[in-house]
């Protein structure tokens, strides 16, 4: 664990909502600045090198999505989008362009607590040598040796489906959109064809969730895409 | 033939063939008249030149039948008065016959060149006027703003150049059947004429209507697109077969009408479309900022009543007590405001839906994910088919549909019950129902459910809009599915709705 106070950045033009969203994120630990559009947002992001930006993705002055174009050119700090409901494309734009999770507006503090923490447990996990089991539920996953056993039992899984599964896997909590899920496993001609991920992701679940129809581990984010839920 | 050429024939010399034969024949007369007195001058031969002058001025003049007249009488005349034995047709030098052979067919050949020359410095002439009229009718046709306009043009135009009653007949634009345009100076129509030339694309004609006042002539407005409408002809003496010549100038005509019309039919097409986006890019404006300006101060007043939680030193228990029903009553307002708002885009048409193949079971996950909570005092049991096959939707969408029945079902029944959702296949369709073990719904109104604002219990305590059902049926029938309510046997409401099957994509198997 680190010892000094994680950074965070909010960029938000509403100042009711960043005074909130700021006493929550103190809460946990970090230390706040703010930017209210998303020109001195990336003037903070570049001169005070935060461990995680909170972004609002209507901004006055430009569109957020550019914002982390941007960003990803030169750093891979993690990125918390908030954004309206009816904004699905916004918020797949946004991930696809390299933001990590977002919260829909409205949202209450104990949400984006959370989503704070496991984003900034990410950068404390960076810095340790990544173990290669993975454990959720009662499932391990040994990717040294390529084997899955839910309950001790050896589960048998494709290649497909250990590949989809091992992507998942990689970005604990992070929100993974189809088009990006569809490229990484079947390549880009498979991009429209999110029926394919949509029935693996239901093989995963059938082979390594109590409740393939309720699942706890590898969760649908309607619309946008997978996030996997240690 | 002549009929038509008469009508068409503008030339200001108007000869009847009456007058023609007389003329032909003073002519004839003259020139012996003028040519007897020279006889003792000239040689027969130079007599017959004279003879040949008049056919061929007889064939120029007056055309060719006259010239033939002309050329038999200058023979006669020439033999009877020139030749001896003088005032005899008698011949006294056999070698004479030779002469009037020659003479004969000279004049006739003549007659019939310099005849055939005049019919077509007369076509010629008359094509001429009749392309410039076609050139100024297009020209005006050019300029028109209506389609009023192009019919008063066409009237006048077949009017002075054919001598001629027209009407337009265009089809109604919502069912089909055909219509007078502006109806002023309209023949009689047979409207069955009318349609087959109209679903046809070629010329009617009938013999029969046209004694009885009615137009017997029908011509497609054809266009590029499509076939506009049908332009009908009566002449004015009520020839029901005009001239090659004239069905292609009206046919020529028709084209150009087409054309006109067409132009006019796009001019409204892209004034509409311009109307229509301009009200929608208003519509969406305005909805995306009610959304925005409405969801920011909504998220802001649910996340400060959240952090009264935070502060330290904590605040007096029944102060969280009120930031917690604050956050609450923010939270209902939200989802209030979510749910007009839905409504209102899904009323205007607004929603595209962006349909995909899926597996039913990830949303119905995904949805009892999402109302978390609000489900808390109510197991769900779901019951699905494992032979569910991918169905084509909206995953937000029906998400939406799920949670609103979902959550509907767990407000009305009491704590504790579970709520059951189970799918099972029809013929062409899956049906999905959700029941619940509540009171059920009003025996009286349950068809007014899916209308906007009606509620199962209108006095009823519990908190809501009357919107859920509205946007549920809304969305369900954007998918061409259908959504019913009811009541179980065994007490408790069952919602159910359906999503056609279609045809599913294939996904391929690994060979694992």
């Amino acid at each position: 664990m680190n010892t000094t106070p994680a950074k965070v950045l909010i960029i938000e033009d509403e100042k009711q909502i960043r005074r909130f969203v700021r006493v929550a994120v103190e809460e946990e630990g970090c230390l706040v600045s703010e930017a209210e559009t998303m020109s001195q947002g990336l003037i903070e992001a570049g001169s005070r090198k935060p461990d995680l930006l909170i972004l609002d993705l209507g901004l006055p002055d430009g569109n957020g999505i550019d914002l982390i174009r941007d960003l990803r050119s030169w750093s891979d700090v993690p990125v918390l989008i908030l954004s309206a409901r009816s904004q699905e494309n916004d918020k797949i734009d946004a991930l696809d362009a390299g933001a990590d999770d977002y919260l829909t507006k409205p949202f209450s503090v104990g949400e984006l607590r959370a989503r704070v923490r496991a984003l900034l447990r990410r950068r404390s996990r960076s810095g340790e040598a990544a173990s290669p089991v993975i454990e959720f539920g009662n499932v391990l996953v040994d990717m040294s040796r390529r084997l899955v056993t839910r309950d001790g039992e050896p589960v048998h899984l494709t290649p497909i489906e250990y590949r989809l599964l091992s992507a998942l896997l990689a970005h604990p909590g992070k929100v993974l959109t189809q088009r990006n899920l569809l490229r990484e496993i079947w390549g880009p001609s498979f991009i429209e064809s999110s029926h394919y991920l949509r029935v693996y992701v239901g093989h995963l679940r059938q082979k390594l969730e109590d409740d393939p129809t309720q699942p706890t581990h590898l969760l649908t984010e309607t619309g946008v895409g997978y996030r996997f839920q240690p | 033939m002549e009929n038509n050429a008469s009508l068409l024939d503008e030339s200001p010399e108007r000869i009847t063939p009456k007058q023609g034969w007389v003329l032909t024949i003073l002519a004839c007369v003259g020139t012996t008249i003028i040519a007897t007195p020279l006889l003792g001058y000239l040689d027969l031969a130079n007599i017959v030149m004279l003879f040949l002058l008049t056919v061929l001025l007889v064939a120029v003049k007056l055309g060719r039948n006259a010239a033939i007249l002309a050329s038999i009488l200058s023979v006669l005349l020439f033999d009877i008065f020139f030749v001896p034995p003088r005032f005899s047709l008698a011949v006294s030098n056999i070698q004479y016959l030779v002469t009037f052979a020659v003479m004969l067919v000279t004049a006739l050949i003549t007659a019939h060149l310099a005849a055939g020359l005049r019919q077509r410095a007369r076509e010629s002439q008359s094509r001429e006027k009749r392309t410039q009229a076609l050139y100024q009718f297009a020209r005006e046709l050019a300029g028109t703003l209506t389609t009023e306009q192009v019919v008063e043009i066409s009237r006048s135009f077949i009017k002075m150049q054919l001598n001629a009653q027209s009407a337009i007949l265009m089809p109604h634009p919502e069912n089909e059947s055909l219509m007078v345009v502006s109806s002023s100076e309209s023949p009689l129509l047979e409207m069955h004429l009318a349609q087959v030339a109209l679903k046809s694309g070629q010329l009617v004609r009938s013999d029969e209507v046209g004694g009885m006042g009615y137009a017997p002539l029908y011509l497609p407005l054809r266009a590029s697109m499509r076939i506009r409408g049908v332009l009908a002809i009566r002449f004015a003496d009520d020839v029901a077969e005009p001239s090659a010549e004239t069905t292609s100038l009206l046919e020529t005509l028709a084209s150009l009408v087409a054309v006109a019309v067409e132009r006019l039919h796009y001019v409204d097409v892209a004034q509409a479309s311009e109307v229509k986006m301009l009200t929608e890019r208003l519509r969406s404006s305005i909805l995306s900022a009610l959304s925005h300006d409405l969801r920011t101060p909504l998220t802001a007043m649910v996340g400060l009543a959240d952090s009264l939680f935070l502060i330290k030193p904590a605040l007096p228990a029944t102060a969280l007590e009120t930031a917690q029903a604050l956050h609450e009553q923010a939270d209902r307002l939200a989802g209030l405001v979510g749910n007009l708002l839905d409504m209102a885009r899904l009323n205007a048409g607004e929603v595209t839906l962006r349909r995909e193949w899926q597996p039913l079971e990830e949303v119905v996950g995904a949805g009892i994910k999402l109302l978390g909570s609000a489900l808390a005092a109510h197991p769900v049991k779901v019951e699905l088919p494992r032979d569910l096959p991918l169905l084509e939707f909206d995953a937000v969408l029906i998400e939406r549909v799920l949670c609103n029945l979902l959550e509907n079902a767990a407000k009305y029944s009491p704590d504790g019950t579970p709520i059951l959702l189970a799918a099972e296949q029809e013929t062409d369709v899956v049906r999905v129902s959700i029941s619940d073990h509540g009171p059920g719904f009003p025996a009286k109104r349950r068809d007014d459910l899916f209308k906007m604002f009606v509620r199962g219990e209108s006095e009823s305590g519990k908190p809501g809009t009357g919107l859920g059902l509205a946007i549920c049926k809304a969305i369900v029938e954007a998918h061409g599915g259908t959504i019913t309510a009811d009541n179980r046997p065994d007490g408790g409401a069952c919602v159910s709705f359906t999503l056609p099957k279609g045809v599913p994509p294939v996904v391929e198997e690994e060979l694992a």
